[in-house]
């Protein structure tokens, strides 16, 4: 067991872990917008895809063009393909009332078609884009070293926490998830707000995406989000839909998935049995957490 | 009251006919109407209603069939679609004739082109015949021809504005009606071919092997010309045999996993573990298969479909008895299930040894070599392959044995004929019996070895088990009320904990029973666990279910077209160079977003509004109902087959 602890007491664990919350933390902060005015966000996991599809295509097409301002515009480029497929999981589940976990489920259909399609087109592969030459820079001291998304995901816990609870659209965000017929009485426009919300989302879990392919990665491999987008979805239950609350889920799944991945390298557990680990935890977690604060609209369309 | 014997078509009904005749004649001009041929990588020679044609092979020789009278059949459908456009905004009673017209004679062209094409291919068979030394040709060019958009689009046009046009009479409008719970899917699948044509345009390249630059109609004429390509690559395996056997194999796993969501959203629980189910049923036929003492004979191979039953069941227990126990959401279980299954999948047969806390154990599952895969399956426990089963030919012929299609015959025969207690077993003995009298007569067919296996019977057994445990039984009445309204279900003294519970298990027996498909039917090419099983398939069940809305009959639909395209996007992968076998996941994406939009329609149009609220005053009461505005029927003509309609707009206002 020593062995285990001399594993986990190093720089190179810590480096780990915070890699895996990143992609978790900004995917769940997203899910909360969402969650929060009312509309299940479960394609996620097809967000993120898009989002590291888009960051790594347009990072690979710019370089020639514009050099090292190239991955920037990839992550501009993540963030409008995140929130642009959002926006039509909005459409589809606000606009003609669907039921919002299909729509996410087709979504998330979509993100394992349409990569290949898109790959194959510009690239002749249909599992991998080529490697960028210029990944997103590191910054930090030492082995310390992280790409900015890693900033930007922390910073946008504080920036929700007081945009949830400190400013009007927050209040009225809350109040759409809770109950649109009264907040729609109070003058609150609810499906612009839930359209805005559900846009936040794919922004965001864009923004993960960028993360995975060109901030940790430096190209875009099939099945790059490997289920952080349901993980990042029960982490948003486990944290109670509260931005605080998210945050600790975040660095519990984090930490999780860290250790299933420097267990996986070791001699104590067969790594295949490891890997599932974060997800059995995630099933006995939902155990305690359950539905019980939900906001109270989630997953109903508004018919107003 | 005056009876009307020829009622003028209701403005909707004469806006329908208007846009399908229109799009029809612009497509005849902006389409080629046939391909005269196609080569290997798809290049074709086209022909327009102009008469023109583009040859876009490599050579420019090439013999093509006389096309005098296509073109001039063509001519006389445009004319006739014009007519029906020009009826159509007058709202002319006639306009329907026209429009069957325009149908037929669209028909006859391509019958004619056809018969063409048919002399084509019968001279290069002699002539390949003829020559005995001659290299064989993989394909034959005018194999590949046919109908092109600009005959497709005027026979559904024609017959869209046909059956508008004659909605106007009460009984063509009965039948129509019943359709429409088709309407969605139907909408559903054109948008979804609409947006992928988009994307075949798109992405690839004209195939121009003519080495001549092509004009800018030239290059139009091409592109359409590959997205047409594509669809009917897509939608071939229909037309002949052995790609059709191939479509029923792939088509047999969606069945089971279709049949998995379908039964949860009966239920009111959405099933995303079928990809979990499906893995941990076809561990437990692995296991029982491979490991189950030699001893047991015959009993081996049902112990084994047992046991995946049992294994997909008890993965989807899990999630069923956490949602009942717990409240835990079944969506966010089912996906984690489903990571977890495809660990243990790995696991098992991915590798020899595992470390635990420092030393190495043995496993003995997977076999020798650098593939994962499981041992192979002890003999008893195959599976036959259909045509082994059905096969009653002698000395080495293959004829199909019709005993199985008569049973089915006999057996909805007698359900429509007998009334009483007993007439489904009673049903069921007389399709036993019809099927034993008529097993040895058999049709003789050409086809070469095909997969499918006896697990598609399984299959149909399966699609049997749900219609009668859903809409016979105490138990199915129970699950159904849960599924319409958990609260009232509850006050009427069902429990919905084990509504929940048994669905969700039941729900994965469904899928685990796939994994027969694939470890006892031999479907990975051989009769093992390999890590190369499709759990997708898993996903799919979800656009099934869907699109065939969640009924037995549906399921089984969607699953054949469903198929149908994957087997079909095969041929698209192998000819065209950008486009890939990818776009028929996209394809099933995009039919499941626009289903869950409800095709973009109105709900005035999906739901016609209740007859009550629109109930005549004194005063209109006295000069007779008043046709509905979107129906062209009155509301006491309405309120004679609400009961259905009510249904489904009680159903929507649950949701």
């Amino acid at each position: 067991m020593n062995e285990l602890f001399t594993q986990l007491l190093t720089t190179a664990f810590l480096v780990t872990f915070i890699r895996s919350v990143v992609p978790l933390l900004l995917t769940a902060m997203g899910g909360l917008f969402s969650e929060r005015s009312g509309v299940v966000n479960i394609a996620l996991e097809g967000l993120i895809i898009f989002g590291a599809l888009a960051g790594a295509v347009s990072t690979l097409v710019l370089e020639p063009v514009v050099g090292a301002a190239a991955p920037w515009l990839g992550w501009l480029a993540g963030m409008l393909v995140g929130g642009l497929i959002a926006w039509i999981h909005a459409v589809v589940s606000i606009k003609y009332r669907a039921d919002q976990v299909i729509s996410g489920t087709a979504i998330n259909l979509l993100a394992a078609g349409v990569p290949p399609v898109i790959l194959t087109a510009l690239f002749g592969s249909s599992t991998e884009s080529p490697k960028v030459e210029q990944a997103l820079p590191l910054w930090g001291v030492g082995d310390l070293r992280f790409s900015p998304p890693v900033f930007f995901a922390f910073l946008t816990v504080i920036v929700t926490w007081y945009v949830l609870y400190r400013t009007p659209y927050g209040l009225r965000l809350r109040a759409t998830g809770e109950q649109p017929g009264a907040a729609a009485s109070m003058g609150v426009n609810v499906r612009r707000m839930r359209y805005s919300a559900v846009i936040l989302s794919g922004i965001l879990a864009g923004t993960a995406g960028v993360f995975l392919s060109i901030g940790n990665l430096d190209s875009y491999v099939r099945n790059i989000s490997a289920g952080m987008g349901f993980i990042a979805l029960a982490a948003l239950i486990f944290g109670q839909w509260k931005p605080l609350g998210v945050l600790a889920a975040t660095l519990l799944f984090g930490f999780l998935q860290a250790l299933s991945i420097t267990l996986g390298g070791t001699d104590l557990l067969p790594p295949t049995l490891v890997t599932a680990l974060p997800y059995l935890i995630t099933i006995i977690a939902l155990i305690f957490t359950g539905r019980a604060n939900a906001p109270k609209a989630l997953g109903r369309p508004y018919e107003g | 009251m005056t009876h009307d014997p020829h009622p003028r078509p209701s403005q909707t009904a004469a806006r329908i006919a208007l846009a399908a005749a229109t799009t029809a004649a612009a497509g005849m001009l902006l389409f080629p109407l046939a391909t005269l041929g196609r080569g290997f990588t798809a290049d074709a020679a086209l022909l327009h209603l102009s008469g023109s044609v583009l040859n876009l092979t490599s050579n420019p020789e090439t013999p093509l069939p006389a096309v005098g009278a296509t073109v001039t059949l063509g001519w006389l459908t445009l004319a006739l679609l014009a007519a029906t456009i020009f009826g159509a905004v007058r709202r002319e009673r006639w306009f329907w004739l026209t429009g069957l017209l325009s149908f037929l004679s669209a028909l006859a062209a391509v019958l004619l082109l056809g018969g063409g094409l048919n002399s084509e291919m019968a001279r290069v068979a002699s002539d390949t015949a003829l020559r005995p030394g001659a290299k064989r040709q993989l394909r034959n060019f005018y194999d590949g021809g046919g109908m092109h958009l600009g005959l497709v689009l005027p026979i559904l046009g024609g017959l869209i504005a046909a059956g508008a046009g004659l909605s106007a009479r009460p009984k063509v409008w009965d039948r129509l009606n019943r359709l429409r719970s088709l309407l969605v899917p139907a909408v559903a699948i054109g948008l979804a071919v609409v947006v992928g044509a988009l994307v075949v345009l798109i992405v690839q390249p004209v195939v121009n092997l003519s080495g001549q630059p092509l004009t800018l109609w030239g290059s139009w004429l091409a592109k359409s010309d590959l997205v047409y390509f594509v669809y009917s690559s897509l939608f071939a395996p229909v037309t002949s045999l052995n790609p059709l056997l191939d479509s029923l194999k792939l088509a047999t796993p969606l069945i089971f996993t279709g049949l998995s969501v379908a039964f949860a959203f009966r239920t009111g629980l959405f099933n995303i573990g079928a990809p979990g189910q499906l893995t941990m049923g076809a561990i437990g036929a692995m296991l029982v298969g491979v490991y189950a003492p030699a001893a047991l004979g015959w009993l081996l191979l049902p112990l084994s479909v047992i046991a995946a039953g049992v294994g997909g069941a008890l993965w989807g227990a899990i999630p069923g008895l956490l949602k009942a126990r717990f409240g835990s959401s079944e969506v966010i279980n089912t996906i984690m299930l489903n990571y977890i299954a495809s660990a243990v999948f790995i696991f098992l047969i991915g590798t020899e040894s595992f470390p635990f806390l420092g030393r190495t154990y043995n496993l003995p599952i997977k076999a020798e070599g650098f593939e994962p895969r499981s041992q192979e399956l002890q003999e008893a426990a195959h599976l036959p392959t259909l045509l082994e089963l059905l096969n009653v030919g002698r000395d080495g012929t293959v004829a199909l044995s019709i005993g199985l299609l008569v049973a089915l015959a006999a057996y909805f025969v007698a359900r429509r004929l007998l009334r009483g207690r007993l007439h489904a077993l009673i049903a069921l003995a007389v399709a036993v019996v019809a099927g034993a009298l008529t097993w040895r007569i058999g049709i003789p067919v050409q086809v070469a070895g095909s997969q499918l296996n006896a697990s598609f019977l399984i299959a149909l057994a399966c699609v049997a088990l749900f219609g009668t445990l859903m809409w016979r039984t105490a138990t199915g009445y129970a699950l159904r009320a849960v599924g319409h309204s958990p609260k009232a279900a509850e006050y009427g003294g069902i429990s919905v904990a084990r509504g929940t519970i048994l669905a969700m298990t039941l729900a994965g027996m469904f899928a685990g029973l796939a994994g027969t498909h694939y470890v006892n039917g031999g479907a990975l090419d051989e009769y093992r666990l390999k890590g190369n099983m499709p759990v997708n398939v898993g996903f799919d069940g979800i656009a099934v279910a869907l699109m065939g809305q969640s009924t037995p009959g549906g399921v089984v639909a969607a699953s054949l077209l469903f198929g149908t395209i994957d087997t079909g996007g095969v041929d698209v992968d192998q000819k065209l160079d950008k486009v890939n076998k990818d776009i028929v996941t996209v394809l099933k994406a995009l039919i499941v977003l626009f289903i869950a939009a409800g095709g973009f329609l109105s709900r005035r149009v999906l739901d016609p509004p209740p007859p009550q609220l629109d109930a005549p005053g004194p005063a209109k009461a006295a000069s007779g109902p008043e046709p509905l505005p979107n129906l062209g029927l009155t509301s006491t003509e309405v309120s004679n087959r609400a009961a259905s309609d009510h249904s489904s707009a009680h159903k929507d206002s649950q949701a």
